[in-house]
């Protein structure tokens, strides 16, 4: 788009006309090369999963010869996967539904009204959401509330660290938003809550979805967190699952923990493809504005 | 900016004056509550547990500085250290280079962006521990894609034990956190390429500026602002590495792999030295403070000068 003068300036002459096409070629190429470097080893792992234990070492590059949809069977069953995808479901949506609330909120009074201490608070938030937390406090502080092994724990574990970046994109949208339309609702006999849920929210699905994204992707991948806080198996997200079915595994059962990285990849990876404006925008939000 | 509020009507009483001026507080207050509890007090109660000698079973005892004195002079926290500063600079250098040459790639006006940029993008959506896991099979001596690729390319030389040998692992580790996050970077730096003005590029054109000329004296000082995000948010996530190094080696070969994040959790939760990992916890955060604050300086001096 932007390059198109460029285009045009360079398009007069037959010399440079080859020169463009040249160019053209060495970019794809490049793109290429790097796109195959990132797509392969996805694709080979799909591949690996319907592979048996011999073939993953006899036949490395080709395609399984007699699919061992076993694989799958097996995964599922020993590792438990159907409990660990509906404990990731439970805690990402969890955490999406607490993040959106809280942080529309407070990024509408951030945005909208003006109050003491706005500032300071927005600022404290800054200096802080990138700080690594001490592991010893966080954890002492869960076992004293009764909250590690527990869904809310989780939830509230990970919701903590996406607020204040949550926050930060709610408010930029809210201030894009007129004020008129709030006043409206008022005049209408609204008060300032219900305006803000009646009227603001209806038309705000832009940052909703952005932080949703956001929030999601993050909670489902997320490790760290359950490793700390989730002791028993039937409480284990995917990740954590994965992660000691692999410890278990791992130096036999290859192929099905192929056929385990896959159910877990699959799914979020054909939603990415469809939805991949939104993906890239709501995971990259808050490092670009808008 | 935020504007006032509706000004009151006169009749209103001092008791709603009041409360319109508390509620703004009330808005803010729940996020607030779980942002104070579950991340501000931890970085607070954390302080006072760093003086104690606590296995978090028994009464802990107040041992004032002595955790602080022996990280000082425990040789594991300057190795553990360097591990953080190599893999900086290994993942900050590999994924500024290469999303930037891609972001300019896929600026120009080209078929199959929308392809190549999905493409691209898609291991910033994958988990750690799935791209972990992958990488400890890639990475596989004897039956690896990797080595088996070198192999079938006659380059035997370069075949290595990529995780098990301690002068290779962590550069192993390098490779899989810039695979799993160029992406992201490039995005990143798309967006600053589009907010480029394209009379800036004709200006410079006309002013006979060679293709390198407009690259290092128009586009680079414009990026200033994206590089200084890409390179922060590269230099935070290899001060703060846990997932990678924790799944694929567990610190090892050796140790060749730890890193100051693994070690807190290794020294907490493996040996129960609470209050020992509580204060390397806080050695961790002023250096991440420091290195960030001197980076921003850097950053941002050489925009003065120029």
């Amino acid at each position: 788009m932007s390059a198109a003068p460029f285009t045009q300036l360079n398009s007069k002459g037959g010399g440079i006309h080859w020169r463009r096409i040249l160019v053209t070629i060495f970019n794809h190429s490049i793109l290429i090369l790097f796109t195959v470097i990132i797509v392969y080893p996805v694709l080979w792992m799909i591949l690996a999963s319907f592979k048996t234990p011999g073939e993953l070492i006899s036949n490395i590059w080709g395609l399984p010869t007699d699919p061992a949809y076993q694989n799958y069977a097996d995964a599922w069953e020993k590792a438990k996967l159907g409990r660990a995808l509906l404990n990731s479901g439970i805690v990402s949506i969890g955490a999406v539904l607490v993040v959106v609330c809280l942080s529309s909120i407070a990024g509408y009074a951030f945005a909208k009204f003006s109050f003491r201490f706005s500032t300071v608070i927005l600022l404290v938030m800054v200096f802080t959401m990138q700080a690594p937390v001490p592991i010893i406090p966080f954890y002492v502080l869960f076992v004293r509330l009764k909250l590690t092994d527990s869904y809310l724990g989780l939830i509230l574990a990970i919701a903590s660290g996406t607020i204040p970046l949550a926050i930060f994109i709610f408010q930029a949208f809210f201030r894009s938003i007129p004020s008129e339309l709030r006043e409206a609702a008022k005049i209408d006999g609204c008060s300032e809550f219900s305006a803000f849920l009646r009227v603001v929210m209806p038309i705000s699905g832009p940052a909703v979805a952005t932080v949703s994204i956001l929030t999601f992707v993050g909670a489902w991948n997320e490790y760290f967190m359950p490793l700390l806080l989730i002791r028993s198996d039937e409480l284990r997200p995917l990740t954590l699952t994965i992660q000691v079915f692999f410890l278990q595994f791992g130096r036999a059962e290859w192929n099905v923990i192929f056929a385990t990285l896959s159910i877990a990849t699959i799914p979020i990876i054909v939603v990415y493809v469809f939805l991949q404006r939104w993906f890239i925008r709501g995971l990259t939000s808050g490092s670009i504005k808008g | 900016m935020p504007e006032t509020s509706q000004p009151l009507t006169s009749q209103a009483s001092g008791v709603a004056r009041r409360f319109s001026k508390l509620a703004p507080y009330l808005w803010v207050l729940p996020a607030l509550t779980v942002y104070g509890i579950f991340k501000l007090y931890p970085l607070v109660s954390g302080l006072q547990m760093s003086l104690l000698r606590w296995d978090g079973i028994e009464d802990p005892r107040y041992i004032g500085l002595r955790n602080f004195e022996k990280i000082l002079s425990d040789p594991m926290t300057g190795t553990v250290l360097l591990n953080n500063v190599h893999y900086a600079v290994g993942t900050v250098i590999g994924k500024i280079v290469l999303s930037l040459l891609l972001a300019i790639l896929l600026h120009q006006a080209l078929k199959g962006r929308t392809f190549y940029r999905t493409s691209l993008f898609m291991p910033v959506v994958m988990s750690f521990v799935v791209v972990g896991v992958l990488w400890s099979w890639l990475f596989n001596p004897q039956f690896g894609l990797i080595n088996s690729f070198l192999r079938g390319l006659g380059l035997e030389f370069l075949v290595q034990d990529w995780l098990g040998d301690a002068a290779v692992a962590l550069n192993s580790l390098i490779l899989v956190d810039i695979w799993k996050w160029y992406g992201f970077h490039m995005v990143i730096f798309l967006a600053g390429l589009q907010s480029i003005p394209d009379e800036l590029y004709e200006a410079a054109r006309i002013d006979g500026a060679s293709v390198w000329q407009q690259f290092r004296h128009v586009t680079l000082p414009m990026l200033q602002p994206v590089m200084i995000v890409n390179v922060t948010i590269s230099v935070m996530g290899a001060f703060n590495v846990f997932d990678i190094p924790f799944i694929m080696t567990a610190g090892g070969p050796a140790n060749a792999t730890n890193v100051m994040a693994l070690h807190i959790y290794i020294r907490g939760f493996k040996f129960y030295r609470f209050g020992f990992s509580a204060a390397l916890s806080y050695v961790l955060l002023v250096i991440v403070t420091l290195v960030a604050a001197i980076q921003l300086k850097l950053m941002t001096s050489g925009d003065n000068r120029d």
